[in-house]
């Protein structure tokens, strides 16, 4: 069955002999996920979330062989190993945590190294800065913004409750305060607010019905839009730069037959929610108007009394919605699309009728879960990752036609962030035994608290340099430019020193030695017998090696393609 | 009311007939510390420059129309009438009286004579300049013209003849940053022996009005407001020039440094300096009004110098020349662009739409 | 085999592995040493011969002189003498019969027959980001789509994949209203090579550190080694990858083009001493190498204060240099493949401020285009008397943004589609003005 077919499902579709007992078994999965919320445990060794990841596993199985789908085989473990740590700590392992891996029994490994990533601070700046690229994609080092965000992954914040605080975007101390840049950062364009919103947290794009009913998407009409956008119309900004509510007031439009309308509350599933606004007089609002036009020009104005917020209304409203989900499904397609490449609803801001899911069921059984568990983020994750799909090779070296995307039987090779690939540049022109061993960081955590914190400040000062991954990423000459020719490249990142990468490959014996040394430390993996070779070449070429030969084999691989992704 | 029109004489400058009652004016001395707006009537359109007619008592005014209009300025409620059917083709940019007949001149690059009482145009000289001209001034015994324009010339006439007696070089045609230049501020000395000449990028230059000879030069980059980074132009440059009654002082106007030289917000500046040593005794940056200087004149006792310009709106202000400090101001309607002297304590100034009669006090 | 380029020509890395290593050392290693020690001037040469080829090709391009801040119509190509809002300049007759312009382009008005005008963009909106946004994109972006500029989409539709020149530069060197031009959901791939501070595009110049040799033999390395994850990971995006580092020598190589010195004294004395004039010469040299498209900012014309005094100066830079540009394209053979235009983000308004100024307008205002696909020697609409309304011919930014497609070969009504959306290049609705094209 071609995997992009509309009505594409996991209970529908012709099944025959033992996929029918997959299915059934699926089904009854998905019917107690939902009815009864998480599975009881499968299996001694498996654990509440791993329970999620098989029903993950069964779902896509279920679907590619009903289509006759190969699926790739599982990636080794020194590619799961540095997906895993890419997608969970931001970075590439150091090879001291790959020697611990490598020892870990292969059954348990995965999860393991799961568990140990998701307890690092790395894990808690990772979340963070992908949140933020998603949220305040034009506006990367918002201080404020960043600092609310780890703040609330560290305290292990529901998302639900993340969201509430963003949107609601009160006036707050410490770190809370940055919660209102979202609203704060779009609140002059109000376009942009009502759609924002609506994309990047319910994965549903309504620009084009401001200006008609969605001429594709049968879903959203011009209500939808102006629905969505009276909830935000009585926002402004004080002049002390709060986000505030005006006390009554709505949005008018202009139907395409010339028709005149109050919009409605309305969200995106038809709800509407009443206007509790009270009545005001002519005087009354006379006087809050002049309020409200001081409070835009002066410090010290008084706010003015609100009795009932449409911002609030929306917030409720949205995480009342038990149906539909919005919330819920967005943050979960969302997050699938992350560590997997491709969301079940692609593109994420699509999700409407006209554009089913690839696994529909499942996905509504993931956002489920995830309402259930009091939208954990770090249990939706860690299920992502320890799903068979997550940990597919990405190499697709058969004759045959490579699968389509959502079928998630091929795993995707993923450009780093900025953030990720800065990071990961660090910690890669650094000697092995720069970084300390898995064991010395459990005793000390505070320690890699503080070298983490480092590394994160060091991976801002480059992040700049690189371009944010967005849809059918290009990477720009001006990338390969900057590698090719900067100087920070060649003075920082090449830099000879005591504890630099190029200071341990010029003090290799042997090619073959320096070729160990270099992959493992930056690819994460040992040396193919050819890629040996080339390095042995490469000395050869010269009568005597020079520092020049050193640097431009690291170069060579740090500016290669497989570094630069994440696969 | 009934303008103060007392027989009191005008300051000698450039630009208003020196008169045997200056020295008597000075035996008292005055020094202003209010400026008072004693009423104001609408021009017909912009208005860039004003000759006063003693004989008829009128002030003639000349603008964006391309004409010259009058009015009284002692009137309670002046009328202002054109003087003639006749225009220039372009803005009028400069009118003077000289001994009772009026010459203006424009960007139409002409000169017209005209009889201010019938308003018939006595001579029209075309191109007298290759570029548009800037500015006009008249000797204090009314016999000599000059004149400066964008072809960056300097012209010296004969009232009488319309002849052009000297054409003066001295200026480059460029900017050192290759742009047009300007030359926009002309003035003569008291005794009608000197002219003193600005332009776009600051370079003041002295001569002698009779031979032409270049006396003195005098620098004031920073009127030049050239902004090499933001930008890249200007909207600066020198546009006003007096000297003091018996020549020792020049007073050149004009903007210093522009943040954005979208608008003309630096600061209003006036350099003055010692002649003929050229030591530059004040430089004064008004913080409170700011734009150009567009018109300057010293009062008769030299102890203070009156300045009109402004950014959208006008100012007005008298400085100490003793100390450099400012002693009265006032906003005064939309930017001026010039003004004439009707007593010691009495002008009209003319702006961006309106002229006003403006009185000096001491209280 | 000696050929220079041997490493990434002769070897993957499945012939590095057995017997046939030693025909990707090329027998010795005296021999790698010299195949590897390339020459840098052997790129350069090979860039030449290419640089060749793309005129050979006779590619379309386009020039933009992005008059940032907004021109006057008034005193360029709709005067208005004599009127209350016509300001002091008068209007000159052109070498097109019927044809005036203000005084201020005395040297554009002896080429109008290579000149279009274009009288009546009414674009209403008055500030300059979304003035700017609107006119350089044809539309303005909708919630959560952001459209590519002009530049883009030429670069796009009339660049190569694969072209080792720079497909779309823009040089805007004054700080005011800066803007490096966007690619939108084109990608970054379309996104301008922007040049605000140097002439010289950033990281085009070899480390002092490298020889030309080293830094060949390392990128050659790096293609090397990228194969195998090349090969064994489809998708345009590891494509791209492999695809920048390849056009990396190309843009060295090209980086000269910026370098006017290279220009002969008597070429660099006729465009004269002014940055746009400097910049209209490194516009030239870019064509004339192949690039799409080349935008020059000259900012910054916003003339709320003494606005005749700031056109007196910027007129006279710009028809200077966009008369010799002009004249220069033309005799190389290239203003008939190259379309030539004159843009802001609106135009000022008739009516005159105290400051003698001109303020923001963007209901009647003008443009010109010339050369490539342009029927010269034409005025498209009309204002009216003082120039407060367009009476004839209206405009809007999508009609010019179809009508420059129009010109240079591109389809318009073209689609690309973004997500499930289909787009076409210029806005919904948008028509080219067909009077003004060939």
């Amino acid at each position: 069955m071609p995997p992009d077919t509309p009505t594409t499902s996991l209970l529908r579709g012709a099944a025959t002999g033992s996929d029918r007992l997959v299915l059934a078994l699926v089904r009854c999965c998905l019917l107690l996920v939902l009815l009864l919320g998480p599975l009881p445990c499968l299996a001694a060794q498996t654990t509440e979330t791993d329970s999620i990841a098989v029903l993950i596993d069964n779902a896509i199985d279920q679907q590619n062989v009903a289509a006759g789908i190969t699926t790739a085989p599982q990636a080794d473990p020194d590619t799961l190993l540095r997906r895993t740590t890419l997608d969970l700590a931001g970075r590439i392992p150091t090879s001291r945590e790959r020697d611990w891996y490598l020892l870990l029994p292969a059954e348990t490994r995965q999860q393991q190294l799961v568990d140990r990533l998701m307890q690092l601070p790395d894990f808690d700046f990772h979340l963070r800065n992908s949140l933020d690229e998603l949220l305040l994609p034009e506006r990367p080092n918002d201080g404020e913004f960043r600092e609310y965000l780890l703040t609330a992954v560290r305290e292990r914040r529901p998302w639900s409750r993340m969201f509430r605080e963003m949107l609601l975007a009160a006036p707050a101390d410490g770190p809370d305060k940055g919660a209102a840049q979202f609203v704060r950062s779009r609140v002059r364009e109000l376009d942009d607010l009502t759609n924002d919103t609506a994309v990047l947290f319910f994965g549903v794009n309504i620009s084009c019905a401001k200006c008609h009913d969605h001429p594709l998407v049968a879903d959203w009409k011009q209500d939808h839009y102006y629905g969505m956008q009276a909830f935000f119309h009585r926002t402004f900004t004080s002049k002390k730069n709060l986000i505030l509510e005006k006390p009554f007031g709505g949005v008018k439009f202009r139907t395409t037959a010339g028709v005149d309308r109050d919009a409605a509350l309305m969200f995106l599933n038809g709800a509407v929610v009443t206007d509790a606004t009270p009545s005001y007089t002519d005087e009354e609002k006379k006087s809050a108007e002049e309020q409200i036009r001081r409070l835009e020009r002066e410090d010290d104005a008084q706010p003015v009394p609100v009795s009932f917020s449409p911002r609030q209304a929306l917030i409720d409203t949205a995480i009342a919605d038990q149906q539909q989900q919005y919330l819920a499904r967005n943050i979960v397609n969302r997050t699938w699309a992350r560590l997997v490449g491709t969301g079940f609803v692609d593109p994420p801001d699509q999700m409407h009728s006209g554009n089913p899911a690839s696994h529909p069921e499942l996905l509504q059984s993931l956002g489920a879960d995830l309402v259930a568990h009091d939208y954990d983020l770090r249990r939706l994750i860690r299920s992502i990752v320890l799903s068979r799909a997550y940990a597919r090779s990405s190499s697709w070296t058969s004759e045959t036609a490579q699968p389509a995307s959502q079928t998630f039987a091929v795993a995707v090779a993923r450009p780093l962030t900025p953030r990720q690939l800065s990071a990961s540049l660090l910690i890669a022109t650094r000697s092995a035994g720069n970084w300390p061993a898995v064991d010395e960081v459990a005793a000390k955590p505070d320690e890699w608290q503080k070298r983490r914190t480092d590394l994160e400040n060091q991976a801002n000062g480059w992040m700049r340099e690189f371009e944010q991954p967005s849809r059918d990423f290009q990477i720009a000459v001006d990338e390969a430019l900057f590698f090719s020719n900067n100087d920070r490249v060649q003075n920082d990142l090449l830099r000879d020193g005591g504890d630099r990468l190029v200071n341990s490959l010029k003090a290799a014996e042997t090619p073959q030695q320096a070729a160990r040394l270099l992959w493992t430390v930056v690819c994460s993996r040992e040396p193919a017998e050819a890629e040996t070779q080339v390095v042995v070449d490469w000395f050869a070429r010269v009568p005597q090696r020079q520092d020049s030969d050193v640097q431009a084999l690291l170069w060579a691989v740090l500016a290669g393609a497989e570094f630069r992704f994440n696969h | 009311m009934r303008m103060n029109d007392e027989p009191v004489a005008a300051m000698p400058a450039a630009t208003t007939p020196a008169t045997p009652q200056a020295a008597a004016a000075a035996a008292v001395p005055f020094v202003p510390s209010k400026v008072s707006i004693d009423r104001t009537v609408r021009l017909p359109s912009m208005t860039f420059c004003l000759a006063r007619h003693v004989p008829s008592g009128r002030v003639f005014c000349g603008g964006a129309d391309f004409g010259l209009h009058s009015f009284d300025p002692a009137a309670e409620k002046p009328e202002t009438r054109p003087l003639s059917e006749v225009r220039h083709s372009s803005y009028v940019t400069g009118v003077v009286n000289a001994a009772g007949t009026l010459i203006s001149g424009g960007y139409d690059r002409s000169l017209i004579w005209w009889n201010a009482e019938t308003g018939e145009q006595l001579r029209k000289v075309e191109g007298a300049h290759d570029r548009w001209i800037r500015s006009l001034a008249v000797s204090p015994d009314g016999l000599r013209l000059a004149t400066v324009a964008d072809d960056m010339r300097t012209k010296i006439w004969d009232t009488q003849s319309g002849a052009c007696l000297l054409t003066l070089d001295g200026y480059d045609l460029q900017t050192p940053h290759g742009f047009p230049s300007m030359l926009y501020a002309v003035c003569f000395s008291a005794d009608g022996r000197r002219l003193a000449t600005g332009n776009k990028t600051g370079k003041v230059l002295i001569r002698d009005v009779a031979t032409g000879e270049i006396q003195q030069t005098i620098e004031t980059p920073v009127m030049y407001t050239w902004d090499p980074k933001a930008r890249r132009h200007s909207i600066g440059g020198i546009r006003s020039l007096a000297f003091s009654g018996d020549g020792s002082l020049l007073a050149v106007g004009g903007m210093g440094q522009v943040g954005n030289i979208d608008h003309l917000e630096g600061k209003s500046r006036i350099e003055v300096f010692r002649l003929p040593t050229g030591e530059r005794v004040h430089e004064i940056e008004d913080s409170k009004y700011k734009g150009l200087v567009e018109k300057l004149q010293f009062s008769g006792d030299q102890k203070w110098l009156l300045a009109a310009g402004g950014d959208n709106g006008g100012f007005l202000s008298a400085w100490s020349l003793e100390t450099g400090k400012l002693l009265a101001q006032e906003k005064l309607g939309n930017h001026l662009h010039a003004f004439e002297m009707l007593s010691d304590r009495t002008l009209v100034t003319v702006g961006h739409d309106q002229a006003s009669h403006v009185t000096l006090s001491a209280g | 085999m000696s050929g220079k380029r041997l490493i990434p020509v002769q070897c993957g890395l499945s012939d590095v592995a057995g017997v046939s290593r030693r025909g990707f050392l090329g027998g010795t290693a005296v021999g790698v040493g010299g195949a590897l020690a390339a020459d840098m001037r052997a790129v350069n040469g090979l860039r030449a011969e290419e640089i060749a080829g793309e005129l050979r090709r006779g590619e379309k391009h386009v020039i933009l002189l992005w008059l940032a801040g907004g021109a006057s119509q008034l005193e360029t190509w709709d005067p208005k003498p004599g009127v209350k809002t016509g300001g002091p300049f008068a209007a000159i007759p052109t070498n097109v019969a019927g044809i005036q312009v203000s005084e201020l382009l005395p040297k554009l008005a002896q080429r109008m027959h290579l000149t279009a005008v274009i009288r009546s963009l009414n674009t209403k909106i008055a500030d300059h980001g979304r003035g700017a946004d609107l006119v350089e994109r044809g539309r303005l972006d909708d919630p959560g789509l952001r459209y590519p500029d002009l530049g883009a989409v030429v670069a796009k539709e009339l660049g190569r994949l694969e072209s080792t020149v720079p497909d779309y530069v823009s040089l805007y060197t004054s700080t005011e209203g800066r803007r490096k031009g966007t690619s939108g959901f084109l990608g970054a791939r379309y996104a301008p090579l922007f040049l605000a501070e140097n002439m010289a595009p950033p990281n085009t110049g070899l480390h002092e550190r490298l020889t030309a040799a080293e830094h060949q033999d390392r990128a050659a390395l790096r293609d090397l080694l990228s194969k195998r994850f090349t090969a064994e990971h489809r998708g345009s995006t590891v494509g791209s990858l492999n695809s920048a580092y390849q056009r990396v020598q190309g843009m060295m190589a090209s980086a000269g083009l910026f370098n006017i010195e290279q220009e002969p004294a008597e070429v660099r004395a006729r465009y004269g001493p002014t940055q746009f004039g400097e910049q209209c010469l490194i516009a030239r040299r870019l064509v004339e190498a192949g690039v799409p498209f080349v935008k020059v900012a000259r900012a910054w014309w916003d003339s709320h204060g003494q606005n005749f005094e700031t056109h007196l100066e910027l007129c006279a830079d710009l028809d200077h240099c966009m008369s010799v540009l002009l004249d220069d394209l033309q005799e190389r053979g290239l203003l008939e493949k190259t379309l030539v235009i004159t843009l802001g983000e609106f135009g000022r308004t008739p009516g005159i401020n105290a400051s003698l100024g001109r303020d923001h307008f963007a209901s009647a205002w003008s443009c010109s285009l010339s050369g490539l696909g342009i029927r010269g020697g034409v005025v498209h609409g009309a204002t009216d008397a003082e120039g407060h309304t367009v009476v004839d011919g209206e405009a809007s930014a999508g009609d010019l943004f179809a009508t420059i497609l129009q010109a240079v070969g591109i389809d318009h009504t073209h689609e690309y589609m973004v997500g499930s959306r289909p787009t076409p290049l210029a806005d919904f609705g948008s028509k080219p003005i067909r009077s003004v094209l060939v």
